[in-house]
């Protein structure tokens, strides 16, 4: 089934025309993005039980973007009426016309030549099996609620099971002069967690699910309840690593966070902008191991970061970003291609329309190789399997590394010893790590649960994986 | 709106509900070096409503809830098939029982703040000034930088009476700071003020600077090991939330902290300081229109209260407090020469600064360190930390030094030991 299209947006359009035309009266660019998003989270756990609508990924405006010629500028707004249309172009020109009252002595405004448009009209949906709400609150925690049940019945060393979901769907609209543009998209997420306590020590395990699509989804979270419970339980008698530089396979979800966080963020052209990126001195030379292709894109796979066109009216691109371990391309919004004279890649996105377009990652992941899990285990003599990351920070000026694991498992003389150490910290430079990947598994995983940000805001929707891969890694 | 929305719920008998109706302004400016990139403003009204059903499970009283976000744009009937379904929703939650807040009719708050007596541009011209005034090397300089400044006035109704409203003014952003020579590196840093504390922009500029600087000379990582660590600034103050989220009456409540009021969370034995820590208000009423006030949370290591809102505060059997987002601590015992006379690894800057309050572990990759070992200072950079606050928390040592932010206001560093670091297996 499609996603349908938002009635508002529909019974808006003569109105943002309106505005549009007025805007492109009196500036040589104008563009409005209208923006209809709604979400919900479900969340069952011992003692807590939660539907809403997710403040974040919920949202209903515009956001109107102009040039006079040299300057850009952006106008967020959520309530749009026609006796209002004049004040509206009043305080968008208030807006251009206010640099001197914002900017001290010593400061001035950069200056960006209006690129010409190509003319596009695009209108599409992406597809979904199952409609959460047509499924149904009641469904959806029934489910849920039967999941935590078994979850805490195997064992009474497990404090808490929560099993919870998200969704958002959303329609587009972007209008320019020469460009109208519409999408309508749906992705759902699901998560599986579990909690047991050992004197002061809380510990948690978790495993998730997503999908370009709907509640579908969520019929993968049963088949695992055994298998993280028991992991939460083996983590109640980890260890602490010692610290220092080992072989270690990881498992697809760690391949795509150090995807993301390592290389993903390094190559994000406003970055080569600001000269912020030691990726831009690498285009054209090798970065990684030659068993290494990595893709970004909003059609480089069917995830929770797909879509049609970007919040700048670009379509979505599949950008090989590193082919064969060599650094090829990075990815732009519009903006940053304007300043390095490149083709924007489709990766200009809002957190929502109330905010700015960055360069940001959609679907990121490496492509697999020939290797078995078993054959790359067999492979090491002393080190660790790397499962469950938690969170990364990305360092594109220095290629640092910083991730966080939650489970190391040791390997030794080719197999698992049944020792866990946790937790970890991943550190190191970009390039060694992955220019020591020597071993990659057939088969590749995206897994879309987490949000991604600029620093520590501008939330974006993403998706991230790999095959498993063999490398050296620092573990602290 | 607020009238139009609570006349709906009337027609729909939904008789338990909040809404919280935020009207914001703001000014935005981005800046590459000292150049103004891009301008933005917004003007957004919000409601989010939250609505109650109370009911009975297997002779249990029941309080069900789910929040829904109304648009202004809405009709009557959206607005009414979206309550409907949030109530449909609220009706399947089977959360235990909680009584909301009652309250009455209060005279709307203004913000008391420099930012309340002029414009949003004005108060952006000022902050930019601020943050850009060192700004005249070409050796280390503002790579780039965005300042938001926002003025929101929010009000809070519920069925039992609560009808409160606030006026705030917030600027917020971050920048980074580059240095090309002796190596081109740089250093991220954010801001948030709501007063026009100008010159405590001016300061965290000038060191963030300095930070940079010496981060550019830093060449080699610190070598693997257990050390005595120095955390300081915003380190330090994620170190305090450990307690501030094992108090919290929601974590308590779910049993993910084993924390009772009077329980020496510092531990029996503190050998270094006992700390103290007050949650402070920074805003007038919380989300839920609980008057917010500053309260003391722990006393020389003893824990003196819970804090939260309604519902987990109704279960543990305590006063709602609301929910808190700033602490206040009181100096420690130690000048930062004493706390400097022995060896230790001060770390001014991680790449992420994580204190996990579930696990106790507390680390992140090391962007830039001071390592002492007992006759120079040599900055460091990389490797990373990896400790556990249950095994140091009774010999943590504070500076008499202060350290002050939006959120923040008490000890500048503090002295830990035995910590593990990841680093490199030998001298370079």
């Amino acid at each position: 089934m499609k996603v349908q299209e938002s009635l508002f947006i529909q019974k808006k359009k003569p109105l943002l025309k309106k505005l549009l035309d007025m805007l492109l009266e009196r500036y040589p660019y104008a563009s409005i993005l209208a923006e209809d998003a709604k979400s919900g989270n479900y969340s069952v756990s011992r003692k807590n039980m939660s539907v809403s609508e997710a403040k974040r990924g919920t949202s209903r405006g515009f956001v109107v973007k102009v040039s006079d010629g040299k300057h850009y500028a952006e106008y967020s707004f959520n309530q749009i009426a026609e006796q209002d249309l004049d004040d509206l172009c009043a305080r968008i020109a208030e807006l251009v016309e206010s640099s001197d009252k914002v900017m001290p002595e010593g400061l001035c405004e950069s200056e960006y030549h209006v690129p010409a448009e190509e003319k596009a009209e695009f209108c599409g949906s992406t597809d979904y099996e199952i409609d959460p709400e047509t499924l149904g609150d009641d469904a959806i925690l029934a489910h849920f609620v039967k999941i935590r049940d078994e979850g805490l019945a195997f064992s009474e060393k497990i404090l808490d099971c929560q099993v919870s979901a998200s969704y958002q769907r959303y329609t587009k609209l972007f209008w320019s002069r020469d460009r109208m543009m519409e999408q309508s998209v749906m992705w759902m997420t699901g998560l599986l967690c579990f909690v047991a306590a050992k004197g002061e020590e809380f510990k948690t395990y978790y495993r998730t699910y997503s999908n370009l699509g709907g509640a579908e989804v969520l019929s993968q979270i049963d088949a695992d309840i055994e298998e993280c419970a028991k992991a939460v339980l083996e983590l109640l008698d980890s260890e602490t690593i010692t610290p220092g530089e080992y072989d270690c396979i990881c498992s697809p979800e760690v391949t795509g966070m150090i995807v993301h966080e390592a290389f993903g963020h390094g190559v994000e052209m406003d970055m080569f902008v600001k000269k912020r990126a030691l990726a831009e001195q690498y285009v054209g030379e090798r970065v990684a191991s030659d068993l290494v292709t990595m893709h970004d894109g909003a059609t480089a796979a069917r995830e929770v970061a797909t879509y049609y066109f970007d919040d700048e009216g670009t379509m979505a691109h599949d950008t090989t970003v590193i082919d064969r371990g060599i650094l090829k391309s990075g990815i732009s919004d519009l903006q940053s291609a304007l300043v390095l004279n490149t083709e924007p890649t489709g990766n200009g996105r809002r957190e929502s329309f109330r905010r700015k377009a960055y360069t940001r990652m959609t679907n990121t992941f490496f492509e697999g190789g020939a290797d078995t899990k078993e054959e790359m285990i067999a492979s090491i003599r002393y080190g660790f399997l790397l499962e469950n990351p938690k969170s990364g920070m990305e360092d594109p000026k220095n290629w640092g590394i910083q991730c966080m694991v939650n489970i190391a498992r040791e390997i030794r003389d080719g197999r698992l010893t049944g020792k866990i150490f946790s937790p970890i910290v991943l550190t190191g430079y970009v390039p060694d790590l992955l220019k020591s990947i020597s071993m990659m598994s057939e088969n590749v995983y995206l897994g879309g649960s987490g949000m991604c940000g600029k620093g520590y805001k501008e939330w974006v929707k993403v998706s991230d994986g790999g095959p498993y891969i063999k490398a050296k890694i620092r573990l602290g | 709106m607020i009238e139009q929305i609570k006349a709906v719920l009337a027609q729909l008998g939904i008789k338990e509900y909040r809404i919280m109706e935020s009207v914001q302004a703001s000014i935005e400016c981005f800046f590459v070096r000292k150049k103004l990139d891009l301008k933005r403003r917004t003007d957004l009204t919000d409601y989010d409503v939250v609505v109650f059903c109370p009911h009975e499970q297997d002779g249990e009283k029941k309080l069900g809830s789910s929040a829904v976000i109304i648009h202004p744009e809405m009709d009557t009937e959206e607005i009414r098939r979206s309550l409907q379904k949030a109530y449909h929703a609220a009706a399947l939650v089977s959360n235990e029982y909680y009584e909301l807040n009652a309250g009455k009719r209060e005279e709307f708050v203004r913000a008391d703040s420099q930012f309340a007596g002029q414009s949003l541009e004005e108060s952006t011209r000022q902050i930019v000034e601020a943050l850009y005034e060192a700004d005249n090397s070409e050796k280390v300089f503002i790579n780039s930088a965005e300042v938001f400044t926002t003025r929101t006035v929010r009000r809070i109704v519920n069925s039992r009476g609560v009808d409160v409203s606030y006026e705030t003014y917030l600027v917020s952003g971050e920048y980074v700071v580059q240095c090309v020579e002796p190596q081109d590196v740089e250093t991220y840093h954010h801001f948030s003020y709501h007063d026009a504390k100008l010159d405590a922009l001016r300061q965290d500029v000038a060191e963030a600077l300095a930070m940079t600087q010496s981060r550019a000379e830093a060449e080699r990582a610190p070598r693997a090991g257990k050390y005595t660590i120095l955390l300081s600034g915003k380190n330090l103050q994620e170190i305090m939330q450990y307690y501030c989220g094992r108090s919290s009456a929601g974590v308590v409540y779910q049993k993910y902290s084993n924390y009772q009021i009077g329980d020496h969370v510092q531990g029996d034995a503190i050998q270094g300081d006992a700390l103290t820590i007050y949650m402070k208000a920074k805003e007038p009423y919380s989300d839920e229109g609980i008057a917010m006030k500053d309260r003391l949370l722990m006393e020389n290591g003893t824990l003196k209260m819970f804090h939260g809102g309604c519902r987990y505060s109704y279960y543990l059997g305590i006063e709602p407090t609301g929910n808190y987002t700033s602490i206040s601590v009181p100096v420690g015992s130690r000048t930062m020469e004493e706390l400097k006379a022995s060896p230790y690894l001060h770390i001014v800057s991680f790449s992420d600064f994580q204190m996990d309050i579930m696990t106790g572990h507390f680390g992140g990759e090391i962007r830039l360190a001071f390592l002492y070992d007992g006759e120079k200072v040599t900055p460091v950079t990389g490797g990373s930390v990896n400790g556990s606050i249950l095994a140091v928390q009774a010999n943590m040592l504070f500076s008499k030094e202060r350290y002050q932010n939006d959120e923040y206001e008490g000890p500048y560093a503090v002295r830990i030991e035995g910590v593990d670091v990841a680093g490199t297996d030998q001298d370079q």
